[in-house]
């Protein structure tokens, strides 16, 4: 069920100093399909010259991705989906 | 779930890293293994490298074996070289490998030449991690590969990967190695958000350790037709190049060298006997260096089997600044599917 899935939002990691509400994803580590554990680096985005890592919030499989990369997006982005395990 | 899964494939081609990611988890993995393992160099800390080299490490480790150092080169890859000798295993970056001339006695006469000195009462088991390349317009002192240059010097074992899954073997076997290992990476296949990687560096990468032992070539391609020897970034365009003309009929083999010392002579001389066409491609100055080389072993050990040999290098000139220029001089697929042409 599409409702169970669980977002994966970078709202809480995005860089409060850098005054940028634009970023890029920059890297995926996982495909869709993936089983994942909690923890394990999903994928990294960029603003301005910040990099951050993006982990998977709960077990299970990498569902969805939203934004692929060279995507831009803004905090308010969902970049996957996660069905839990 | 187990349903789920299958519906969806299981795990297609498991986790990837860049190669960036590559390189810093082998040195994690090694520091958590042996404590003497340690990272020292120019904004390796809280920059954690200006090439990704270092990306979570301090946090995990600390200052004590996360260290920046003042820009002194001589300084600091001599005090690597003599904690190396009392039984540590430093890793030493070397912001760019342009900047070894500030530091090349301790280089070449100390790091790479104190076990025979001191006639094997010590060893040096330090890894000298640098970055290399062109192709981002960082003009001529920020630009070169340097292959030929420390390749040139005896005492030091030199590697250059192309994938992020030869890149964390090869330092792993790196650090372990109980003599100087020099780790020249291609900032380009890195994976940094400012300078984006082409397609290729990017790959499936194991959790476990492994290692991939030095003097070992990897065959990227087969072909019966035309051989290209090359290394690092020029791997990529060399397998763009053998796609273009298979599309007119020319099989290319592609030869990664992956390691420059020791050479995997025997990989390229058996290539040569099936293709007796020989292209090195090189990313370093024309003359006097790796391109040479190769023909020559290839020359010495096989003249008879040779039907032609090219070679596509930088140009003997400071790499421009400018980006038509240095698109102009560095290397490109057209022309190392020209040079194999040339060839036939």
């Amino acid at each position: 069920m599409s409702d169970e899935r669980v977002a994966v939002g970078i709202d809480e990691l995005w860089p409060e100093d850098t005054g940028e509400d634009e970023g890029v994803v920059v890297d995926w580590f996982e495909r869709e399909g993936a089983s994942v554990e909690a923890g394990d680096l999903l994928c990294v985005f960029q603003v301005v010259k910040v990099n951050v890592d993006v982990e998977s919030p709960v077990a299970g499989v990498l569902d969805e991705i939203v934004k692929e990369e060279d995507d831009v997006i803004t905090r308010e982005d969902t970049l996957a989906w996660i069905e839990p395990a | 779930m187990a349903e789920a899964e299958a519906e969806m494939g299981g795990e297609p081609g498991g986790r990837e890293r860049t190669m960036s990611r590559a390189i810093v988890e082998a040195i994690a993995t090694e520091m958590r293994e042996d404590e003497e393992v340690f990272v020292m160099g120019e904004d390796v800390a809280d920059y954690e490298g200006i090439f990704d080299t270092t990306t979570g490490l301090v946090e995990e480790f600390g200052y004590d074996r996360i260290m920046d150092v003042p820009i002194s080169e001589t300084s600091f890859i001599g005090a690597g070289v003599g904690a190396a000798q009392q039984g540590m295993r430093p890793i030493v970056e070397l912001m760019f490998a342009d900047f070894f001339g500030v530091a090349m006695d301790q280089i070449y006469n100390q790091m790479a030449k104190n076990t025979y000195m001191s006639g094997g009462s010590v060893s040096v088991p330090m890894v000298l991690l640098t970055a290399v390349g062109a192709t981002y317009n960082d003009a001529a002192q920020h630009s070169q590969t340097l292959y030929g240059t420390f390749a040139h010097l005896p005492g030091m074992k030199i590697v250059s990967p192309s994938t992020a899954y030869d890149a964390k073997g090869l330092m792993h076997n790196a650090i372990r190695d109980d003599d100087p290992v020099v780790f020249m990476f291609h900032k380009r296949l890195m994976g940094l958000g400012w300078m984006p990687a082409p397609d290729g560096p990017k790959t499936p990468v194991p959790e476990e350790p492994y290692t991939i032992p030095f003097g070992s070539a990897d065959v990227k391609r087969e072909g019966d037709d035309v051989t290209v020897v090359t290394l690092g970034l020029h791997v990529h365009r060399a397998v763009d190049a053998a796609e273009t003309l298979t599309e007119e009929g020319i099989e290319t083999e592609v030869l990664d060298l992956r390691s420059l010392v020791p050479l995997d002579t025997d990989a390229i001389l058996e290539s040569v006997r099936k293709t007796g066409r020989l292209v090195v491609v090189d990313e370093d100055y024309r003359s006097f260096g790796l391109s040479g080389e190769i023909v020559a072993r290839a020359a010495e050990e096989m003249l008879d089997d040779l039907e032609a040999v090219q070679r596509v290098a930088l140009p003997d000139v400071p790499i421009p600044y400018s980006r038509p220029l240095e698109d102009e001089v560095i290397p490109s697929t057209e022309d190392i599917a020209e040079a194999v042409r040339a060839t036939r």
